[in-house]
C-alpha cells in the first residue's frame, strides 16, 4: 500500500511539474492543479493508523486517523479557492495580451524591457556628454 | 491571553467586512488602518506581555492541551508579528493618503495582516499552512493591484511560483506528521530528535525550499525581479517589507527549532547558498539603472545575509538573522515607496535608507551588519564576503541616486506631501535605531533565545 501511494504521488508531482513548465497557460493552472491533489494524497497517506471511517467506527475494529483526513479536507478547499483564483488570473491575462501561450507573455514584456533599457542607457549617455 | 485574541480577531473580522466595500473610497482606506493599527497596539501589548512572562499560550475552541490548536505567542513570533504589521500599517497609511485605485486594496491588506499575524504566532504546524495561504492569497490579489498587463503577468508568475512552493510545504508537513504523529510546534521540536537523520533532511529540504522562494533566494529567486519591478511601489513595498519575512521567520522557526539537528547537517549548503545570493544580487543590482530593479535585485542580495547567519546558528548567528531581517523589512518598505517620489525630502529619505543597506551609521543598517560580523568572527572567508557584498551595495544604492536625484529633470517632480511624510517617519525611525540601537539589540537576542530552548 505504502509503495502504491508513493508511486501514485510521485507521478502525480511529476506529472504536474512537467506541466507546470508548459507554454500553455491552462496547462499550467491544471499542472498546480496536479501537484495540489499529490500533496493531498500525501497528507491522507501520512495518517497512522488505517481502517474505518472514523465518522461511523465500528466495534473492535480499527479507525483510520481522523487527523490526517482533516488536514487533507482543509487542503482541498484551500486548493480549490486558489485555484479558481488563478483561473481568473489566467482569463484576465489572456484578455490583456490577447494570448494564452506565456512564453508571447514574456515575449512582449522583454521587449518592452529592452526598449525602457535602450531609452535609460541612451540619456544615460546624453546627460555624460553633456557634462563633458 | 485577550491581546493575543485581539490581534488576530480584529483584522480578520474587519478584513472580511471591508473587501466587500469600495476601498477607493477615502472613509473605507481609514477604517482598515484603524483596524491595522489595532492589530499593531494588541500585538505590542502582546510583545510586553511575551517579554516579561514568558511566552502566551491559547488553546482554541477550548480543547484539552494536545488535542485542540494552540496558538502560541513568544519573542521570537511577536517581534516578526510586529514587525510585519508595523511595515503594513506604513505601505497602508501611505496608500491611502495617496489615492487608493482599487476597491479591494484596503481590505485585502487587512486581511493580509490578519494571515501574518497567525502564522507568526500559531504553535501549530498546519495551521502555519492554513494562515500561510490566508496571507498568501490576499497578497496574489494585491500582486494585481493596478489591473494593467505588466501588473497581471507578474502576479501570473507570483501566484504560479508560489503557489508551486505551498504544496511543496505541505509535502513536507505531512512527512512530519507522519513521523512524529504530532502537528504542535513544541511536542514536535522533542519528538524529532528521534527521526533519523536522514529522513529529517529530506523533509528539512522541502521546508527550506518552500522559505526559499518566499524570501527568493539565489536559486529559487527567478520570479522575484519581475514581480518587485512591475507591481506599483506601496505593493512592491508589502511584499518585500512583510510577506518576506514569512520566509525568514520560517528558517528560524523550522530551522532553528523544529529541525535543529538537520540545519546543522545543512549549515554549510545554507552558507554556501546564501553567499551566492549575496554575490549574485550584489553584482545585478549594480548593473541596473532604475531604482525598482536596483531594489529587487538587492532583496535578493540582502536575504543571502540572513541564510548566512541561520547557517552559522548558535546564538549570536540567530540573533544577527533576527536583527538583519527586521533592519531589511524596513530598508526595504521606506524604499519602495521613495520609488515613484521626487524631491529634496525623497532624496534625503532615499540617503538613509542607502546608508541602511549599506550598513554606514548613522543608520540602523549598520547595527545589523555589526551583528552579522560578529556571528562570523570565527570564519575570515565570510567575513571577506560580507564586507565585498556591503561594498557592493554601497555602490549600487549610490550609483541609483546619483542617477535618479542629482540630475536635471525633465519631468515634473512628484510631489506628494503626505507620502513622503509616511516615507520620512521611517526614516527617522532608522537613523532613532541607528543612533539607539540598544532595545533592537536586546530584543532580537531574546527572539533568538527561543530557539535556543527548543534547539537544545
Amino acid at each position: 500500500m505504502k509503495l502504491i501511494l508513493a508511486l501514485t504521488v510521485a507521478s502525480l508531482f511529476g506529472t504536474g511539474a512537467y506541466l507546470l513548465l508548459n507554454r500553455d497557460l491552462v496547462r499550467v493552472v491544471l499542472g498546480i492543479v496536479i501537484v495540489s491533489q499529490a500533496s493531498v494524497l500525501t497528507l491522507v497517506a501520512s495518517g497512522l493508523t488505517r481502517g474505518d471511517a472514523p465518522i461511523e467506527p465500528r466495534r473492535g475494529r480499527e479507525i483510520s486517523d481522523p487527523l490526517s483526513q482533516a488536514m487533507a479536507l482543509t487542503a482541498i478547499v484551500i486548493g480549490l479557492a486558489v485555484t479558481a483564483l488563478l483561473l481568473i488570473v489566467v482569463l484576465r491575462v489572456a484578455r490583456a495580451y490577447r494570448t494564452e501561450q506565456l512564453s508571447e507573455v514574456a515575449e512582449t514584456e522583454t521587449e518592452r524591457d529592452a526598449r525602457l533599457e535602450r531609452e535609460a542607457a541612451a540619456s544615460h549617455a546624453d546627460e555624460e556628454a553633456a557634462a563633458r | 491571553m485577550t491581546a493575543l485574541v485581539l490581534a488576530l480577531v480584529i483584522p480578520w473580522a474587519v478584513g472580511a467586512v471591508l473587501v466587500l466595500l469600495d476601498g477607493e473610497r477615502p472613509v473605507v482606506g481609514w477604517v482598515a488602518v484603524g483596524a491595522v493599527a489595532a492589530n499593531v497596539a494588541a500585538l505590542v501589548v502582546l510583545a510586553a506581555d511575551v517579554l516579561s512572562g514568558g511566552p502566551v499560550v491559547v488553546g482554541t475552541g477550548e480543547w484539552p492541551p494536545g488535542v485542540g490548536i494552540t496558538l502560541r505567542a513568544d519573542a521570537l513570533g511577536v517581534l516578526f508579528a510586529a514587525l510585519s504589521s508595523l511595515m503594513l500599517l506604513a505601505a497602508l497609511v501611505h496608500e491611502v493618503v495617496g489615492a487608493v485605485r482599487e476597491r479591494a486594496f484596503p481590505g485585502l491588506t487587512v486581511l493580509l495582516t490578519a494571515g501574518l499575524t497567525g502564522v507568526f504566532l500559531t504553535g501549530d504546524v498546519f495551521n502555519f499552512y492554513v494562515f500561510f495561504e490566508l496571507a498568501m492569497t490576499a497578497s496574489y490579489i494585491l500582486a494585481t493591484y493596478g489591473g494593467a498587463r505588466r501588473e497581471l503577468g507578474a502576479a501570473l508568475v507570483f501566484m504560479l511560483v508560489n503557489l508551486f512552493g505551498t504544496f511543496v510545504f505541505v509535502l513536507s508537513v505531512a512527512g512530519v506528521y507522519h513521523l512524529t504523529g504530532t502537528l504542535d510546534m513544541a511536542i514536535l521540536a522533542e519528538r524529532v530528535r528521534a527521526v533519523e537523520p536522514a529522513t529529517g533532511v529530506v523533509i528539512a529540504a522541502g521546508f527550506f525550499i518552500a522559505f526559499s522562494v518566499k524570501l527568493g533566494l539565489f536559486p529559487f529567486h527567478f520570479w522575484l525581479p519581475t514581480v518587485y519591478t512591475r507591481a506599483r511601489p506601496a505593493v512592491a513595498a508589502i511584499l518585500s517589507g512583510s510577506l518576506a519575512n514569512i520566509g525568514a521567520y520560517g528558517m528560524l522557526r523550522f530551522g532553528g527549532e523544529l529541525l535543529a539537528q538537520e540545519l546543522r547537517y545543512a549549515a554549510t549548503v545554507l552558507i554556501l547558498i546564501g553567499c551566492a545570493s549575496i554575490i549574485y544580487g550584489g553584482v545585478l543590482a549594480v548593473s541596473r539603472r532604475t531604482a525598482s530593479e536596483m531594489l529587487a535585485y538587492s532583496a535578493i542580495g540582502q536575504v543571502g545575509y540572513v541564510l548566512v547567519a541561520v547557517g552559522v546558528g548558535g546564538p549570536a548567528g540567530f540573533a544577527a538573522a533576527i536583527l538583519y531581517t527586521v533592519v531589511n523589512a524596513v530598508n526595504k518598505t521606506m524604499l519602495f515607496m521613495t520609488v515613484r517620489m521626487r524631491g529634496p525630502l525623497v532624496g534625503a529619505i532615499f540617503v538613509v535608507g542607502a546608508l541602511s543597506v549599506a550598513g554606514i551609521p548613522p543608520a540602523v543598517g549598520f547595527a545589523g551588519k555589526l551583528e552579522l560580523f560578529r556571528a562570523v568572527a570565527d570564519e575570515p572567508a565570510l567575513i571577506v564576503l560580507f564586507f565585498l557584498g556591503s561594498a557592493l551595495s554601497f555602490v549600487y544604492v549610490f550609483q541609483v541616486y546619483q542617477y535618479d536625484f542629482w540630475r536635471e529633470k525633465r519631468e515634473d517632480p512628484v510631489r506628494a506631501w503626505p507620502q513622503q511624510v509616511v516615507a520620512a517617519v521611517l526614516a527617522l525611525a532608522v537613523l532613532a535605531a541607528g543612533l539607539w540601537p540598544e532595545p533592537l539589540l536586546a530584543l532580537s537576542r531574546d527572539a533568538a533565545d527561543v530557539l535556543r530552548g527548543g534547539g537544545g
